[in-house]
This record gives C-alpha cells, sequence and structure tokens, in this order.
C-alpha cells in the first residue's frame, strides 16, 4: 500500500517535471523569436528534463498498473495431494451409528 | 468454472492456461501501452522532433516499455505470459496514432504558437 503511494507521488512528480519542461520549451522558443535568432534545437537540461520524465513515468504507470496473475490454471492443484483433493470439510458428519459403540449409550426408547 | 485453453510444452506435458488470468495481465499491458504512447508523444512533440526522428522516438519508447515490463515479470515471465514477442508487436499501429495525435499537439503547442 504504501509503495503504491510512493508510485503515485512519483507519477506526479514526473508529469509535473514534464509540464515544466514544456513550459520552458515553450519559454524558450518565445525568446528566441523575440530576439530574431534562428532556432537549431533545445538546450540540454530541456532534453534531459523532458526524457527522466519519460522514463520516470513511464516506470511507475508500470510499477502501479502491472499487477500480474498467474497464468498457469493448474499451479494451484499441483501443490496439493489426492487427500487434499478429497477433503470436504463442509460434508462431514459426526451424528452417525458409531456412538452406539459407546459403553454408556442408551438406546432411545 | 474458469475457462481454460491449452498448450503442449517441450517435454510433451499438457498446460493449461487460466484465460481470466491472460485477459487481465493483455489488459494491463495494453494501458501501459496506451499510456506510454500518449505520454511519449507528449515528450517528442516537447523535444521539437520531426519527421523520421520522431517515428525513431516511438520505437524506442516501445522497445523501452518492453524492456521494462519483461524486468517488472522478473525471469519468470512464462507465469504471466504466452509468448514475449506478441508482447511487443500487439498494437503497435494503434500506439502509433496515439503518439502522433499528441506529438503533434505538444509540438503545436510548444514550438508553433
Amino acid at each position: 500500500m504504501g509503495s503504491k503511494l510512493f508510485n503515485k507521488l512519483l507519477l506526479i512528480a514526473g508529469f509535473a517535471s514534464l509540464a515544466h519542461a514544456a513550459f520552458s520549451a515553450a519559454h524558450h522558443r518565445t525568446y528566441l523569436r523575440l530576439t530574431e535568432q534562428e532556432w537549431n534545437s533545445l538546450p540540454l537540461d530541456i532534453i534531459l528534463q523532458t526524457v527522466i520524465s519519460l522514463v520516470i513515468v513511464i516506470y511507475n504507470i508500470i510499477e502501479i498498473v502491472g499487477n500480474f496473475k498467474e497464468i498457469r490454471a493448474t499451479v494451484d492443484m499441483q501443490q496439493k495431494t489426492w487427500d487434499t483433493l478429497g477433503n470436504f470439510p463442509s460434508f462431514y458428519s459426526f451424528n452417525h451409528r458409531g456412538r452406539a459403540l459407546n459403553p454408556g449409550y442408551t438406546p432411545p426408547e | 468454472m474458469n475457462r481454460v485453453k491449452t498448450t503442449q510444452s517441450k517435454t510433451g506435458e499438457i498446460i493449461a492456461y487460466s484465460e481470466g488470468a491472460i485477459r487481465n495481465n493483455i489488459s494491463a499491458v495494453e494501458y501501459c501501452r496506451t499510456s506510454m504512447a500518449a505520454i511519449s508523444g507528449c515528450a517528442a512533440g516537447i523535444l521539437g522532433l520531426s519527421g523520421t526522428l520522431g517515428f525513431l522516438f516511438y520505437f524506442l519508447s516501445v522497445f523501452v516499455l518492453w524492456i521494462l515490463v519483461l524486468v517488472k515479470s522478473g525471469t519468470q515471465w512464462r507465469k504471466f505470459f504466452i509468448n514475449r514477442r506478441n508482447l511487443l508487436t500487439n498494437q503497435f499501429m494503434g500506439g502509433l496514432c496515439t503518439y502522433v495525435l499528441f506529438w503533434t499537439f505538444l509540438y503545436g503547442m510548444v514550438h508553433v504558437y
């Protein structure tokens, strides 16, 4: 449970960092346009921030969503013996004629 | 009663698979894939990629997601998936459409306006 909360916090941080990178890139383009310079590529820090945010978000989505289940149907059965498979506690019968073997048994009149 | 389907392993033993568990795992991976396509499209738009470089970025993202899913499964991926290659190639074009959508949208937001 705590692990999921940690992953969700990291996910939110990743999205916030991605939004911040987008804002920085837009700000950088606006600055270049105002100073009439040619655009070649983004600064290295924006590129690194975007890529790292992308990896963080994808990893944490996999951690949150990826609760994979065992697909082999008979794995549970392989651990059990035949005695266990034949054991049905709901069908136990305690009220049977064996009580007649008790020395203190008095037949019902 | 769970529906099962079977395959035969190399040793001749017949393996029964649980249909519900397979669907659960595949839907989880599809969710991760759609999220990956959207977010990597956003990242490509922010980075200002265009043309072939953008599509290469998509292929790289698909591969990275595949690696992360297999790392998540650990060394016993056979417990969760029947085939690893299908994990890489399923829904490839659908994810590409989502990717191009977010890519062009974010590129327009950041670099055009």
